[in-house]
């Protein structure tokens, strides 16, 4: 059995966007929005590598990070503690990633703009509900504020 | 100094984290309920729920290092770093940014067309209060919009 549980594969769908925070060699934090977490199997998830942005600078200098996801059927948030394996250019991962990510920047008004240059496959350390982020689904009294704006 | 664009920014309908880094720069992520330029535009305090902020502290006190990530709704998006100054339990002022800040996020993702079944319990559902102020001087700041501007240094 791996380290991610099924519950949490809703979330790694892209359906909604994820965070991912890193840190510079320098000791630097960076946090940046990523449109997918890509589930691999139940120890290996998936980055899309699309610019040489300040993350994949951080990641390639000091390969830990944390990727926080949101669940989009009960809205929980997760917290994955991961770390960069290798990089992938052809094969099914990243073939997978880049019809997932022309869908995404279709949808998103940004077609032209994302383009996957590698599919980066990080190792699970370990995958946790973040504690005091989020009620529970069932005490969210949206009605009530439904009203007040009204 | 923090220019207009981010300003407003952070006291529009954006979504905010705070990032910081333990002693072995592995790296956290707390997402913002709120934010504030103070008024000399050199340094920024926002709100995180208490029971998050816990876990970041003794990064905050050890190092100090923070950054702080803006996006828009249009993609729009910033990244400003710097040092801790310090923090402290939120006030009845604070939760009225908060609510402000809430009550902007979901109107704007409501009128962009975002569904409503998954938008308002979403905004509605984050943990703000009993919250923590947490405030940094702002050191560098970078464009953040997706494409191959990213990372572009703005000050």
């Amino acid at each position: 059995m791996g380290v991610l549980p099924d519950e949490i594969k809703p979330a790694l769908q892209g359906v909604m966007p994820s965070h991912m925070a890193t840190c510079s060699l320098a000791g630097e934090p960076n946090v940046t929005t990523v449109s997918q977490v890509y589930y691999v199997d139940s120890d290996h998830v998936a980055l899309s590598f699309q610019f040489f942005s300040k993350t994949i600078k951080n990641i390639r200098e000091n390969p830990y990070a944390l990727a926080w996801l949101i669940h989009p059927g009960t809205l929980d948030t997760w917290d994955l503690e991961i770390v960069y394996d290798h990089s992938e250019t052809s094969g099914p991962v990243f073939d997978a990633m880049d019809m997932q990510i022309e869908a995404i920047a279709s949808m998103t008004g940004m077609k032209g703009i994302f383009k996957l240059k590698a599919a980066d496959i990080y190792r699970v350390i370990s995958a946790s509900k973040t504690v005091g982020e989020r009620l529970p689904l069932a005490e969210i009294d949206t009605a009530a504020s439904a009203a007040q704006e009204k | 100094m923090i220019p207009d664009s981010i300003v407003e920014a952070i006291h529009g309908a954006a979504v905010i984290s705070v990032g910081t880094r333990d002693e072995q720069l592995r790296a956290t992520h707390t997402l913002v309920v709120g934010a504030v330029v103070h008024p000399d535009r050199e340094a920024i305090t926002c709100f995180v729920p208490e029971q998050r902020f816990a876990r970041i502290q003794n990064n905050l006190t050890s190092n100090g290092r923070v950054t702080l990530a803006v996006s828009l709704l249009t993609h729009e998006a910033y990244q400003l770093k710097g040092a801790y100054l310090g923090s402290r339990p939120t006030d009845a002022k604070d939760l009225a940014i908060q609510e402000l800040h809430r009550a902007k996020l979901l109107s704007t993702m409501l009128q962009r067309g975002y569904p409503e079944a998954i938008v308002r319990p979403f905004i509605l559902g984050f943990i703000y209060q009993p919250g923590m102020a947490l405030s940094f001087r702002v050191e560098e700041m970078f464009l953040q919009t997706p494409g191959p501007e990213a990372g572009k240094k703005l000050n």
